[in-house]
């Protein structure tokens, strides 16, 4: 089957390329703007090269395009916005991984795709293949507005209220280049989500934005502002419960605005707006609240930003239904039941109640591309796989893949008649482990192997971990559980919103692990609360950590009241205790507390 | 934009041995800091060009009264990762329509320029190491942006439909794709 869109647009800035997904289509503007974005880091790069530029101020120009420097060489990161990804963008993902890397990238819990063995010289040629399929890196770093993250299953989401997207590309465009908030004191994460499930941490970002409808029925955003993990982790404090959409901008512009004059620049640790917040409180919200009243009433182009219904037509008319899908007749949502071949393996069964999920529209589903299995560390693919995952998407998913803030792989559009197939396909391509949402879809940074802020290795923790959990049936047992590991304090495995929570620490120039417990990071088997885990102990060594997990693990299955009772649940009806004295009991290298 | 040359900038800065004069005589394009301009205020005769720096962490609501007084508003990075003037000088010129210069000094580099244009800066002192020349091609990159500015009043979806751009010619329009 082929098919073409073509979008009717009552604010035309050039007509999108014609494609087959229903996704965001670069504009000329956008296309161009992104090509102009490789030109002018390519004119950075070059005058560091020749040692016009010196490396401390190119530092801060590099990481606004996504270029660390590692411990091994540049860090790339480029932003997929809101997690959407085509499988065009994909394949090149995989070329740039086999032609400028060592074969393999890594997905992260910010939606985002890193690569580690780029040669610095190379980055222009890489951003320049990028910019060719509307891709970047723009402000994936730096103490900017980093890219937008969103629900791993908006437009998808059966429990969907309203589709993110078109919000999500309109703060995209705004946050893009915006002068003003270019050099904030510290980094700036916004996240939305329009579900009833949070799928996206929103609490935990430096703005949540939550969709809702209000009696009226009128679309708006519930506001957060002040979440975030690091050091200090924080949940977001509600700072407006229904912001009527057109006014978004406007409000988000308040609120950066005082944070970018306020904000901490004296000490990095405590520059997050978290800080702002939680020095100021009352005073925070009531200055945000004047600043927005200022803007539409004083500034020349305050009222400039509301936006119109027609833009937001113009963009939303590109997340429309894709034009090969429509619901299938005879099937409901609500109670569509998937045909399972009497042959069946049981694996297949496995796989259909943890990968596959609920969908809008009745005969579909989405299916999650597990990036979690032996051997390989946590949201890693290498450059052949994700030209499998390119072809699945294709065969199966409209051509449009989704990346996940669990660092997995999630195909939107799967009809249900072709789950079978798509699970034989899957698990010839190393995706169909059964395992999301259980143990070992954990979720964890890169750590000490390759990044240089890092405390302590995570990879070897997961792979451990994965190791001795690898028997199947006892992972189902565990049931339900969310494990995150950091390899510091920096937070990007999200170790504070774990219902288990590993982070990497030094003491003495060698690695230990703290552990949490009880972490929650809003979604619904966190009972939609989201809160830091609380610390069990001392620091343990690296070889008693898969030991402390199994002891933590094993209490929670000796004390659970049903079999139904999941992990998190039990933590919370029996306290810490328990799992400490289980815990403290596996310290070997450590001195037993 | 205006790149400022030191030797043949007009404006003088009022300083004696110890710093900034407190006590000073009004005489034309006096740069004053902000407690000079304080001290002087009251009295300084009208039409006189007077010029005030100020600094990054005051709060520039203070010195709306007075815009209409001074030609020459000079905002300071004390380091070019330090964001904070750029707020103040969009206040400036969006919410107080300030039409005099907006200057940037202090740790002023070249690839702040579109950032500073954007703001509402029209003048800048340039850190003595950088080039006016790399300065004036950075501010030729980009064929138009997303949001509003203090250049340009409109998001992109409230300008017309083919005006978002310019005409200008783009550095390596295309790059090498």
């Amino acid at each position: 089957m082929f098919f073409l869109l073509i979008y009717e647009r009552p604010y035309s800035h050039g007509s999108p390329r014609t494609e087959l997904q229903a996704m965001y289509q670069y504009t000329p503007f956008d296309t161009q703007f992104v090509k102009q974005r490789a030109a002018q880091f390519r004119d950075q790069l070059q005058r560091n090269l020749a040692g016009t530029l010196g490396d401390d101020e190119f530092r801060a120009l590099r990481l606004q395009n996504g270029w660390y420097i590692q411990r091994h060489a540049p860090m790339a990161r480029i932003a997929v916005p809101y997690g959407e990804l085509s499988a065009t963008q994909l394949r090149m993902l995989a070329r740039i991984a086999r032609e400028f890397d060592r074969g393999y990238a890594h997905f992260t819990t910010r939606q985002n795709c890193q690569y580690n063995w780029i040669p610095l010289p190379k980055a222009a040629d890489v951003m320049d293949l990028l910019a060719s399929v509307s891709m970047h890196g723009i402000q994936t770093s730096g103490n900017c507005i980093r890219n937008i993250t969103s629900d791993c299953f908006a437009g998808v989401a059966a429990d969907e209220v309203i589709d993110p997207r078109p919000y999500c590309e309109i703060l995209r465009q705004w946050s893009t280049l915006n002068p003003e908030f270019a050099f904030l004191p510290r980094k700036f994460k916004i996240a939305v989500s329009g579900a009833k499930e949070d799928r996206a941490a929103i609490a935990w970002h430096d703005i949540g934005l939550q969709l809702l409808k209000n009696e009226a029925g009128e679309i708006g955003f519930k506001v957060l502002v002040g979440g975030g993990m690091g050091r200090t982790p924080v949940i977001g404090t509600v700072i407006s419960e229904f912001l009527p959409w057109q006014q978004i901008l406007v409000y988000l512009e308040a609120i950066v605005r005082v944070y970018n004059r306020y904000g901490r620049r004296d000490n990095m640790y405590k520059a997050r707006i978290k800080i702002l917040v939680k020095a100021e409180g009352q005073r925070f919200l009531d200055d945000v609240a004047a600043e927005f009243k200022k803007i539409l009433e004083l500034d020349s182009d305050g009222t400039e930003q509301i936006i119109p219904q027609a833009e937001f037509d113009r963009v939303a008319a590109h997340f429309v239904t894709p034009a090969g899908v429509a619901p299938v007749p005879g099937n409901t949502s609500a109670n569509s039941r998937i045909d399972i071949p009497a042959d069946a393996p049981a694996a297949y069964q496995r796989w259909l109640e943890r990968n596959v999920h609920p969908h809008q529209l009745a005969g579909y589903r989405s299916v999650t591309l597990s990036l979690k299995r032996t051997g390989q560390a946590p949201g890693d693919a290498t450059d052949t796989q994700m030209e499998l995952a390119a072809e699945l998407a294709e065969r199966f998913s409209q051509a449009e893949l989704r990346v996940s803030h669990d660092q997995n792989l999630v195909l939107p559009w799967v009809r249900e008649s072709d789950l079978f197939a798509l699970w034989q396909a899957a698990r010839a391509a190393s995706f169909a482990t059964p395992n999301i949402g259980l143990l070992t879809d954990m979720i964890a940074c890169p750590g000490g192997d390759f990044c240089a802020l890092a405390n302590a290795r995570s990879i070897p923790i997961a792979e451990a971990i994965t190791e001795r959990f690898d028997d199947i049936d006892e992972l189902y047992d565990i049931g339900d559980i969310d494990l995150h590991i950091s390899g510091c304090i920096n937070s990007c495995g999200h170790h504070h919103s774990g219902h288990i929570g590993i982070l990497g620490v030094d003491k003495d120039g060698s690695e230990w692990y703290q552990v949490t417990l009880g972490g929650l990071d809003g979604s619904a088997i966190s009972g939609h609360q989201s809160t830091p885990g609380k610390v069990i102990g001392p620091s343990f060594a690296a070889d008693e950590v898969p030991d402390v997990i199994e002891a933590v693990l094993d209490t929670y299955r000796a004390q659970r009241s049903t079999a139904a009772e999941r992990f998190i649940d039990t933590v919370n009806r029996i306290g810490l205790d328990p799992f400490k004295t289980a815990a403290n009991a596996q310290r070997r290298s450590t001195a037993k507390a | 934009m205006k790149f400022i040359d030191n030797a043949r900038d007009p404006w003088r800065t009022i300083t004696g041995e110890d710093g900034p004069m407190v006590t000073l005589t009004p005489a034309p394009n006096s740069l004053l800091t902000l407690a000079q301009w304080h001290s002087v205020r009251s009295t300084w005769p009208a039409g006189m060009a007077v010029g005030v720096q100020f600094p990054n962490d005051a709060d520039i609501e203070d010195l709306a009264e007075d815009l209409p007084r001074l030609a020459l508003v000079v905002l300071n990075f004390p380091k070019w990762v330090d964001g904070r003037a750029y707020s103040q000088a969009r206040l400036l010129r969006s919410r107080y329509r300030y039409a005099g210069e907006v200057r940037a000094t202090g740790e002023v580099l070249v690839d702040m320029m579109p950032l500073l244009q954007r703001t509402g800066f029209d003048a800048v002192a340039l850190r003595a190491d950088q080039s006016i020349e790399v300065a004036e091609r950075a501010l030729n990159f980009f064929p138009g942006h997303y949001q509003a500015d203090v250049t340009e009043h409109r998001p992109l979806f409230k300008r017309p439909a083919g005006q978002e751009t310019t005409n200008r010619e783009f550095n390596q329009a295309g790059s090498a794709i």
